[in-house]
């Protein structure tokens, strides 16, 4: 920024403080959780804004064994992991083709696939739920992982072609000259060269994977992802705030980790995404 | 170029996406259309009504409710997008910690709304955190969750300050595409901060305001289940029922599909109208 005027210099210290406070907020809820995680439940209920005097863990391993998250928990990281691996291969084929190869109808399948953005999977919610229930995909894993597919899939295709189309199309004919495959092309080549799109694919589709409760309440209801046992969890144990807490941080953590490391993809991805495409 | 193999070899590497939007989302969809117009009841015989759901849930007390809600929930979007833009504009301008600040505003967006509507629970139930500590204070502890007009109202604010730092970093991407002479040059005419605002930075962010404007639109109609299936569950009566919530509520009596799928055909036409627009901003990026 240029030299401001001082008055504009006050101004923005003034704005400073709610903005700060603001932010504090935005990280009170962590705290919460893991300063209340750490109590006993009377504990707690003796005190429950101070800072936590005598840390136990025993919450957590009550939230992993008898709440049975450590069991939701490995639903949640084979389903995402799945549709994670399956959306950045479904995506960058689709990309990589509506991008750099000619074939017909090409522009209109694109907008077929942009289209589908407009259906949310509450919109169609019950026949969703009988085509499952037809393929015998209910209380499946695979069937969590490929519902998973088809609802964040419009967005991923979206991006890879964006991405894919500011690639010169000439790195294909190249390719081809030397005899590659077109099979060939996409895995030596489009892949290598799409990876800032595609990691930035994978952290925004761990975090709505991870984070979907709708899409996991209505396909896997015998097996529970970490998520619905968090809800569960707050019905069954009204009054046990230091083991909810717990079950909050053990389900949040690995997405604060993601957070933490990734913050810079994670950003960017959301602004290019939405803004210059 | 276009050889006879790439032209088959590009049909084929789309297929998989095609097929799976088709099978899950497009079929669905069409599916549900028809199932709106008939009395199915699950178990085999159905026959068509033509528009009796459409009449009934237009007569169903609960269904009408969840427009209101909704009405309500739309009637604060200017908040939703004039408090981010108004945020990205201060760190733009170098408020002191912005760095920080953008980073911080974006964290609760990462978290998943049964997260944030579980801590708020604790926090916001008649027995929970903010009371107790209203009542440490000497003021009256007001019951957030368990009143028609603070659930709602509560609800609203939660998903509020759990978005917000995404229309953020929508708005910050914008404001670096921002010519940064034009605001010198107002500087120099004598422009004060405000006036810089209102004149030159707000109509060059114009097209990420109105997308920003239907992309939250989008958001408050679909991605607030979570947040209602923990926090209120559409309660107290139907203070907070959504029609994405209440086509849950449907769908898990399986005695009446056709009815749930009425529901979501209005719900459809709704976003459908919101959705085009975005659809429109967003082929336009992609320079196909």
């Amino acid at each position: 920024m240029a030299v401001l005027a001082k008055r504009e210099r006050r101004l923005l210290w003034v704005a400073a403080v709610p903005m700060a406070v603001l932010a504090l907020s935005c990280v009170y809820p962590v705290f919460f959780a893991l300063n209340n995680a750490l109590k006993t439940n009377k504990g707690y209920i003796l005190d429950r804004f101070g800072l936590v005097t005598a840390p136990t863990l025993d919450n957590f391993v009550t939230a992993w064994q008898r709440a049975r998250l450590g069991e939701y928990f490995v639903n949640s990281v084979i389903t995402t992991a799945g549709a994670v691996l399956l959306l950045l291969a479904v995506s960058s084929l689709a990309g990589f083709a509506l991008a750099m190869l000619r074939f017909p109808f090409r522009r209109f399948l694109f907008l077929v696939i942009l289209a589908s953005l407009m259906i949310p999977v509450q919109v169609v919610l019950v026949p969703f739920y009988r085509t499952i229930i037809a393929l015998d995909l209910v209380n499946t894993r695979i069937g969590l992982i490929i519902s998973y597919t088809a609802f964040f899939l419009p967005f991923s295709v979206y991006m890879m072609t964006a991405f894919y189309s500011r690639l010169p199309r000439e790195l294909v004919e190249a390719a081809r000259m030397d005899g590659a495959s077109i099979l060939q092309i996409w895995w030596n080549v489009m892949l290598p060269m799409g990876k800032p799109a595609l990691i930035t694919l994978g952290i925004l589709n761990t975090l709505y994977c991870w984070n979907d409760v709708l899409i996991s309440l209505l396909v896997l209801q015998k097996e529970r992802t970490v998520m619905v046992g968090i809800a569960a969890l707050r019905g069954e144990y009204t009054t046990n705030v230091p083991l909810l807490t717990a079950g909050i941080v053990l389900a949040a953590a690995p997405i604060v980790i993601i957070y933490v490391f990734f913050q810079r993809q994670i950003v960017n991805g959301i602004a290019v995404g939405a803004v210059k495409g | 170029m276009g050889s006879k193999a790439e032209r088959r070899i590009g049909l084929l590497f789309v297929l998989p996406a095609i097929m799976l939007v088709g099978l899950f989302r497009l079929f669905p969809l069409a599916w549900g259309f028809v199932l709106s117009f008939t009395d199915s009841n699950g178990f085999g015989r159905s026959s068509f009504v033509g528009f009796d759901n459409y009449v009934a849930i237009a007569h169903d007390p609960v269904f009408r409710d969840s427009i209101e809600n909704t009405l309500i929930l739309i009637a604060t979007l200017p908040v939703w997008v004039m408090l981010p833009l108004l945020l990205a504009i201060l760190i733009h301008q170098g408020v002191p910690g912005g760095r920080i600040f953008r980073a911080v505003y974006f964290f609760p967006a990462v978290l998943s709304t049964v997260i944030i509507g579980s801590i708020f629970n604790v926090v916001l139930r008649f027995d929970g955190s903010l009371n107790a500590f209203l009542k440490a204070v000497g003021l009256v502890p007001v019951d957030w969750l368990g009143n028609g007009a603070t659930a709602l109202a509560s609800l609203i604010a939660v998903q509020l300050w759990a978005t917000f730092g995404m229309s953020l970093l929508i708005f910050m991407a914008g404001l670096s595409t921002v010519s940064t002479e034009l605001i010198e040059a107002a500087r120099l005419d004598g422009a004060r901060p405000l006036q810089i605002w209102i004149h030159v930075i707000v109509p060059a962010l114009r097209p990420i305001i109105e997308f920003v404007a239907v992309v939250t639109t989008i958001g408050v109609l679909t991605s607030m289940f979570g947040l209602i299936y923990v926090l209120t569950a559409g309660g107290p009566g139907t203070a907070t029922t959504l029609p994405e919530f209440l086509i849950w509520l449907e769908q898990g009596k399986m005695n009446q599909p056709g009815y749930a799928a009425a529901i979501s055909m209005v719900l459809f036409v709704i976003l459908g109208g919101l959705a085009y627009v975005q659809i429109r901003i967003m082929s336009r990026n992609a320079n196909l």
